[in-house]
């Protein structure tokens, strides 16, 4: 404790402790030039899924594509707060999606360039990225899919 | 036998290395990667829980878990770098989460790796984070298991790297 922190206690002000619980996790975080972020899940603005269930299961490869393609618009988003414009966005380096998949259900690579597909539209060149898609067993709220990303951003 | 090594037709016995790295942890530029590690004893390897979450064991027994890799990670780190002192800020973590049938809250057990690393690292601690679902995992069906990413100090950098990566 410093010696501020004793006069405060001799005062007897107590300032108010920092509840951390439940802060452990952030949209994005940016180490150097690269911005690592969380994986993003294809939700509506308010927070509600807009897609629940299984890829091969409950919903089809097409919807499957599309929530991907949400996850990419709300990771869009995510970026664009962090960094103020899009255009600071040198190119994306690596992302990894993960399809909630039916037992069985096998293209989570075309599932996942719903994602892919718009990061190139957008970005062209720049928008490519190594990528990892992979069928999980569960993922939050049994929505179909989630993505993540690490992009480099220019100063 | 799988580990019997040959050389000019005769066998020669393995030497191992004085320190074998329970827990990998790789520099690059100032960021560090840990390895992947369950809720186990940092010298014995034996888990300290097993089973699936929301069959085996409780959504509370999983957050559980999931603070003791917590710990299990950052007690590596320490041990490399001699303090903890030595994070930056965290970056990036996943987070496999064994799952019984029908057990969906992954995110609420994740956030017991998380939840510790504010607790200890407070400003420093927040991560990006992807949490997935899984359904088997290593040593005898741990429920939880976590990678992770941070930053370094810059006075930290490229000390031990030379000694390969164990820790």
């Amino acid at each position: 404790m410093g010696a501020t922190e004793k006069r405060m206690e001799q005062l007897g002000i107590r300032l108010q402790q920092t509840d951390w619980k439940g802060k452990g996790t952030a949209e994005a975080v940016l180490a150097g030039d690269m911005l690592y972020l969380s994986a993003h899940y294809p939700v509506n603005p308010d927070g509600t899924p807009a897609y629940v269930g299984r890829v091969g299961g409950e919903l089809t490869e097409e919807q499957g594509y599309q929530a991907a393609r949400l996850c990419g618009l709300n990771m869009l988003r995510t970026i664009q707060s962090y960094i103020g414009s899009l255009d600071r966005v040198d190119y994306f380096v690596k992302a990894l999606g993960l399809v909630n998949s039916a037992g069985d259900f096998y293209n989570m690579p075309p599932v996942m360039n719903g994602f892919s597909d718009l990061m190139v539209e957008i970005f062209g060149q720049r928008g490519r990225h190594a990528r990892a898609a992979m069928g999980a067993y569960v993922l939050e709220g049994n929505m179909p899919v989630c993505v993540d990303a690490i992009v480099r951003i220019r100063r | 036998m799988i580990h019997t090594i040959w050389e000019d037709g005769r066998e020669i016995t393995q030497q191992f290395p004085k320190y074998k790295a329970l827990i990998p942890i790789r520099e690059a530029d100032g960021v560090v990667y840990v390895s992947g590690h369950g809720p186990e004893d940092i010298n014995t390897y034996e888990p300290l829980y097993r089973g699936r979450v929301g069959e085996d064991l409780t959504l509370e027994e999983g957050y559980a878990a999931a603070a003791e890799c917590g710990k299990t990670l950052l007690r590596a780190v320490q041990e490399r770098y001699g303090s903890l002192d030595c994070i930056r800020k965290m970056v990036r973590a996943l987070v496999l989460v064994n799952c019984g049938r029908g057990f969906q809250e992954v995110g609420k057990v994740a956030d017991g790796f998380s939840d510790l690393c504010v607790q200890v690292l407070q400003d420093r601690g927040p991560h990006a984070r992807t949490v997935m679902g899984t359904r088997n995992m290593p040593n005898h069906n741990i429920p939880v298991e976590v990678e992770m990413i941070f930053l370094l100090k810059e006075e930290y950098r490229a000390k031990g790297e030379k000694d390969d990566g164990r820790v």
